[in-house]
C-alpha cells in the first residue's frame, strides 16, 4: 500500500491538494487506517492551534504607544530639506543684494572673482606645501637610513642582556630628566 | 483585516494626522502581541517590543510602500525586533532556507508511522495549553512560522513575503514546525 506523504497530509487538510490528487487521498484513506488516523491527528492538532488564547492588552498600551510618539515626527522627505536649503539661500543672496545695493549680476560676477581668486591662492599654496615635503623626505630618509644600519651594526656586537640593560638604564635617565626639567622649569603637570 | 483601509490610515497619518495612526494601532496591537509573545517569551518585553514595533513604523512611514500589504510590512518589522532579541540573548538561531539537518529535514518527507494518534488523549484546553509548551521549546525560526500560521493567520504567500524566502520553502518549513509540535506533544504525552 503506498501511503501518502505527510506534505500532501497537510494540502489535504489545508484543502490545497488538486482535485485529482485529494480524490485519490480519499480513496487511499478508506483503506488504510494508518493514514486515516494521521489525517485526523493533524487536523485535531491545527484546530487547537488554530485557536490558542490570545495575550491580554493592558487597557492603556494604545495611549502608551501614541505618547511615545507624540515628540517623533514623521522624517520629512529628502526633496522637502534640499527645497528648504535652496530656498533660504535664495532668501539670503536677496539680501544681500539688497544691502549691498548692488544688482544681481553685480553680485554674482563679483562672488565668482573672489571665489575663483581663492582657488588660485590655494592651489600656488597646496604646490608649495608638496615641494617642502618631498624635500624634507629627500633630507630625512638618508640620514635615517645610516642611523638604522648604524643601530643594527652596534647591536650585533652587544650581547642581547647587556642591550636590555642599556634600554632600561636610557629609560631611567629620560624620565629623571624629564621630572628634573619640570622641577626646575616649573611645567606643571 | 482591509487592506484598502489600512492605506487611507497610512496616508492620512503621513498628512499629519495621529487619530489615524492610533486606529492603526488599535487594530494591530493584538496581533502583534500574540505573535511577539510568543517569540520572546516574557510579557512586559514584548510589550515594550510591540510598542517599539509601532514606534519604528511610524518613523519610517514614508518608506512603506504601498504596493505591499502594511500587516505585512509591520509584521515584517517586528520580526526584525524578534532576530536582533535572539542574536543579542545568543539564541540559537538558523536560516530558514538552509536544512535543518538531520533531525529537521526527514520531518516532511515520511510517510504516517505506526504512533498512536496523540491529539485524542487530552481535552482541548489541555491540548492548547500542551501546544503552547510545546510552542517554547521549538526553533525560534520555525516557532515564528507556526504562531504565523495558526495565530495571525497569515497566509504562506504573506510569510514569503515577510521572510523574503520562495513559497515553497515557507509552506515546507510551517509543515516542519507542525510535524515538530506534534512529536513533542507525543512525548509529552
Amino acid at each position: 500500500m503506498n501511503c501518502f506523504k505527510i506534505n500532501d497530509i497537510y494540502d489535504y487538510i489545508e484543502g490545497s491538494l488538486s482535485s485529482e490528487r485529494r480524490e485519490e487521498l480519499e480513496r487511499h484513506l478508506s483503506v488504510c487506517p494508518r493514514c486515516r488516523r494521521a489525517v485526523e491527528d493533524r487536523k485535531l492538532i491545527a484546530g487547537a492551534a488554530f485557536g490558542l488564547p490570545p495575550l491580554a492588552i493592558p487597557d492603556d498600551f494604545t495611549d502608551r504607544v501614541m505618547a511615545r510618539i507624540a515628540p517623533a515626527k514623521v522624517k520629512p522627505p529628502v526633496w522637502l530639506f534640499i527645497l528648504a536649503c535652496a530656498s533660504s539661500f535664495l532668501a539670503l543672496t536677496a539680501m544681500v543684494m539688497n544691502a549691498s545695493g548692488r544688482s544681481a549680476l553685480g553680485v554674482i560676477s563679483g562672488a565668482s572673482h573672489s571665489f575663483w581668486e581663492y582657488v588660485k591662492s590655494a592651489a600656488v599654496l597646496t604646490a608649495k606645501v608638496a615641494t617642502l615635503l618631498s624635500l624634507a623626505g629627500k633630507t630625512v630618509r638618508p640620514l635615517l637610513e645610516a642611523a638604522s644600519k648604524g643601530l643594527s651594526l652596534l647591536t650585533s656586537f652587544i650581547h642581547p642582556g647587556l642591550q636590555v640593560l642599556i634600554l632600561v638604564v636610557a629609560i631611567c635617565l629620560v624620565v629623571s630628566l624629564f621630572f628634573g626639567m619640570k622641577k626646575k622649569l616649573s611645567l606643571g603637570d | 483585516m482591509n487592506e484598502e483601509q489600512d492605506q487611507v490610515l497610512v496616508r492620512r497619518t503621513l498628512r499629519g494626522d495621529k487619530k489615524a495612526f492610533e486606529m492603526i494601532v488599535r487594530k494591530y496591537q493584538r496581533p502583534l502581541l500574540n505573535y511577539v509573545g510568543r517569540m520572546v517569551g516574557e510579557r512586559e518585553l514584548a510589550l515594550d517590543f510591540t510598542q517599539d514595533v509601532f514606534v519604528r513604523a511610524y518613523a519610517s512611514l514614508r518608506s512603506f510602500e504601498p504596493q505591499y500589504k502594511f500587516s505585512t510590512w509591520l509584521f515584517k518589522i517586528a520580526s526584525n525586533l524578534v532576530i536582533d532579541h535572539w542574536r543579542k540573548k545568543k539564541l540559537p538561531a538558523f536560516s530558514l532556507s538552509e536544512p535543518l539537518g538531520e533531525d529537521g529535514d526527514c520531518l516532511t518527507v515520511d510517510v504516517p508511522d505506526d504512533e498512536p494518534a496523540v491529539a485524542r488523549k487530552f481535552e482541548l484546553a489541555e491540548l492548547r495549553q500542551r501546544i503552547e509548551t510545546a510552542l517554547e521549546k521549538l526553533p525560534g525560526p520555525l516557532r515564528e512560522l507556526f504562531v504565523w500560521r495558526h495565530v495571525n493567520e497569515l497566509s504562506y504567500e504573506e510569510m514569503a513575503e515577510i521572510k523574503g524566502l520562495p513559497l515553497g520553502t515557507i509552506k515546507n518549513r510551517v509543515f516542519q514546525a507542525k510535524e515538530m509540535v506534534r512529536r513533542l506533544l507525543q512525548e509529552m504525552s
